[in-house]
């Protein structure tokens, strides 16, 4: 491993987090951050840098990085841009492992001072091989390890998990993650790659591979100038965990003065998109698939086939999902004998008892809910599980019935819902049933089929 | 490669259609028996060799869509019709720099379009595609990025819409994969090995039977940044 790539692993797990520009002043980003930092409950030693005040948030500040006597792992900078190299320089010189550049102000601007400042400031940091996450960024936060290096403190009321986003728009990051508050969703990892002065999508995707708290990598891409990089960095590790790209940007095509046909069809966009298959990377087109997407890949296996059984406490929602699973290659097909036998004794023969199954006539009996599911469930020739039931008065208690069962399973194939009630009554007992990694659930049937549907592309592709 | 140099040192960009092929076929790809003529007595003597039917088209870097400008002659049965091909070609031509293509008459109702272009980003990337007249219409297509593997090249074939072309369909036999696989991997070594070729339409690529083969061609160059 090289140099970089081991301070990469102390920039993201700090022992020390230093602010530089650290303030009182609300007006201030150095406030926010510090505030992240304190709010987040970082449990290492964070040292405000100020050369106004003796304390910033009641924490000992030093005028500069020199006159702090420790180490510092991590320096968060949000200080003016014209003023980043003689920091950097100080960096180097006290040995700082790895930095959050905060700062804007380098190479996306108008005035080409950024471009060169940009320049600059990356010869100062790649010559000590320190790892710079921005220019231009919110920031980046760990949440394993209570590390909010962000101006934005509420992104430390994100659940932990397994999911990591690494994205090139904070206001991508700051919706996804907004989003994923409502969808429960836990992640391991927000990136905000910036303007990218030395850490691409590239050796980012390269540090998540060995990243143990990562199993699900998504990608927010607008347009970046080393696409190869990333290619290739995403093909050398392919199949060793997911990858799932959002790439906006879809308007620009082809070249209208190519002579040659292939040249006027080649859109940027088309050759990003072939480019990710090639890689075995998954492309999604909405922030809503991404976040829908990442959250089944976290906590479900992948099928080892296409043929979905689908559960239904109502027959329309199951038509919905079904529509959805077949436009999308998936299959509905027929139960074993066995299995077949089993629900035919659970229910009556009043609605559809095949794949797709109505449960509609046992609504009230969730033992039978149980069965139909465990049935399924161990039938070999089902590789997915759509469960979908909507409240009613009558059936308050189903849950509750068939929650064993559900947690029991353990995903061993996929088990994808959409289970609804009105706003409050089965919130709390769809979330631990989520928690308790029985279900995977979503707002719709479609969401739900969807989710189900990118797991089964992404084994196609990786 | 010489072709490649030679043009660029004529200060040309458009390898002709004649040009284009020998550069296929020297990267072993499967391309239409062909042989250029500028007089009479050497057009009989390539229908002797070539054999009927045949095709006669006007021949020229200064041409590229030859059959907008009417300078494609299909079908061509006996040197009757072979010789009022050529003169009305050689009077179409007129004073562009050019001679006339015999060629066989590759037979077969399924066109395919195989082409490079090359990206300042993505670098040589391989397209495959409906070919003939739908290409432009459809644009039923999928791209890789060279190098390609053998699993790139059997993907981009599903990827179009169209995939069940290469199927047993309508008595028609499946097509030769082995072989598409390989002419698409070798175009992508085209671009990769040859900085100078900007674009490469191999269009129709015609399935003759289940063995697919280049019917006509175009490379485009660029001078290499120095």
């Amino acid at each position: 491993m090289d140099h970089v790539m081991i301070n990469m692993r102390l920039l993201f797990n700090p022992g020390s987090v230093a602010v530089i520009g650290a303030s009182d002043n609300m007006s201030k980003l150095g406030f926010h951050v510090m505030k992240s930092l304190t709010n987040g409950k970082f449990p290492g030693k964070i040292i405000p840098i100020n050369p106004g005040s003796n304390t910033v948030m009641g924490i000992d500040a030093y005028p500069s990085i020199k006159d702090y006597k420790g180490e510092i792992d991590l320096a968060i900078v949000v200080l003016p841009a014209k003023l980043v190299p003689d920091i950097f320089k100080e960096c180097v010189d006290k040995g700082v492992k790895g930095s959050v550049l905060i700062t804007a102000g380098f190479k996306e601007i108008d005035d080409p001072s950024g471009a060169h400042l940009h320049i600059e400031t990356a010869n100062i940091v790649n010559g000590a091989g320190i790892p710079v996450i921005g220019p231009n960024t919110f920031g980046m936060i760990n949440l394993n390890k209570n590390l909010n290096a962000s101006f934005t403190p509420e992104f430390s009321n994100l659940r932990k998990g397994n999911i990591c986003l690494v994205s090139q728009s904070g206001g991508i990051s700051h919706l996804l993650g907004f989003m994923a508050m409502g969808l429960n969703m836990g992640f391991s990892k927000i990136i905000g790659l910036g303007n990218r002065l030395n850490i691409d999508f590239d050796r980012m995707i390269d540090y998540l591979m060995s990243d143990s708290d990562t199993k699900v990598i998504t990608l927010y891409i607008e347009g970046i100038d080393n696409v190869r990089g990333l290619i290739d960095s995403a093909r050398k590790n392919r199949g060793r965990k997911p990858i799932i790209a959002y790439k906006t940007g879809k308007g620009k095509v082809g070249n209208q003065a190519s002579m040659s046909h292939t040249g006027s069809m080649a859109g940027r966009h088309e050759l990003y998109r072939s480019a990710f298959d090639q890689a075995g990377i998954l492309s999604i087109d909405n922030t809503e698939t991404l976040l829908d997407t990442a959250k089944a890949m976290s906590a479900c296996p992948l099928p080892e086939g296409p043929c979905i059984a689908v559960l239904s406490g109502q027959a329309g929602p199951s038509m919905a999902a079904c529509d959805l699973l077949e436009s999308e290659g998936l299959k509905i097909d027929s139960f074993t004998g066995k299995t077949q036998e089993k629900i035919n004794e659970l229910l009556p023969p009043l609605a559809l008892r095949t794949n797709p199954v109505d449960m509609g006539p046992a609504w009230y009996d969730s033992d039978a809910i149980q069965e139909i599911i465990k049935a399924a469930m161990n039938d070999e020739n089902i590789n997915g599980i759509i469960f979908l039931m909507m409240f009613a008065s009558a059936n308050v208690d189903a849950l509750k019935g068939i929650r064993e069962t559900l947690i029991k399973w353990q995903q061993k194939k996929p088990v994808i819902s959409c289970i609804l009630s009105p706003p409050a009554i089965w919130d709390e007992e769809i979330k631990e049933l989520e928690e308790n990694r029985a279900i995977v659930n979503y707002p719709t049937p479609e969401r739900a089929a969807m989710a189900m549907a990118n797991l089964w592309k992404y084994v196609l592709i990786k | 490669m010489k072709i490649i140099k030679n043009a660029l040192k004529e200060g040309r960009t458009v390898l002709s259609e004649h040009e284009s092929k020998s550069v296929l076929a020297y990267y072993q790809i499967p391309v239409s028996r062909e042989i250029l003529v500028d007089n009479t007595e050497t057009l009989m003597e390539a229908l002797q060799e070539i054999g009927y039917p045949a095709v006669l088209k006007g021949c020229s870097s200064e041409i590229s869509h030859k059959t907008e400008k009417g300078l494609i002659y299909l079908d061509i049965r006996n040197e009757n019709e072979a010789r009022n091909a050529f003169d009305k070609i050689t009077k179409d031509i007129g004073g562009l720099k050019g001679s006339v293509l015999v060629q066989e008459m590759i037979k077969g109702q399924r066109e395919l379009v195989i082409g490079l272009t090359r990206d300042p980003q993505f670098g040589p990337c391989v397209m495959f595609g409906l070919g003939g007249i739908f290409t432009e219409i459809l644009k039923d297509i999928s791209f890789r990025l060279a190098p390609l593997e053998k699993r790139d090249a059997l993907e981009m074939m599903q990827d179009i819409k169209a995939h069940k072309i290469l199927d047993a369909i309508r008595g028609m036999e499946p097509a030769d994969k082995d072989m598409l696989v390989d002419i698409l991997i070798k175009v992508g070594k085209i671009g990769l090995e040859n900085e100078e070729v900007k674009e490469i339409d191999i269009n129709p690529v015609i399935l003759s039977g289940s063995k697919p083969v280049a019917a006509d061609a175009l490379i485009i160059l660029e001078k290499p940044n120095v």
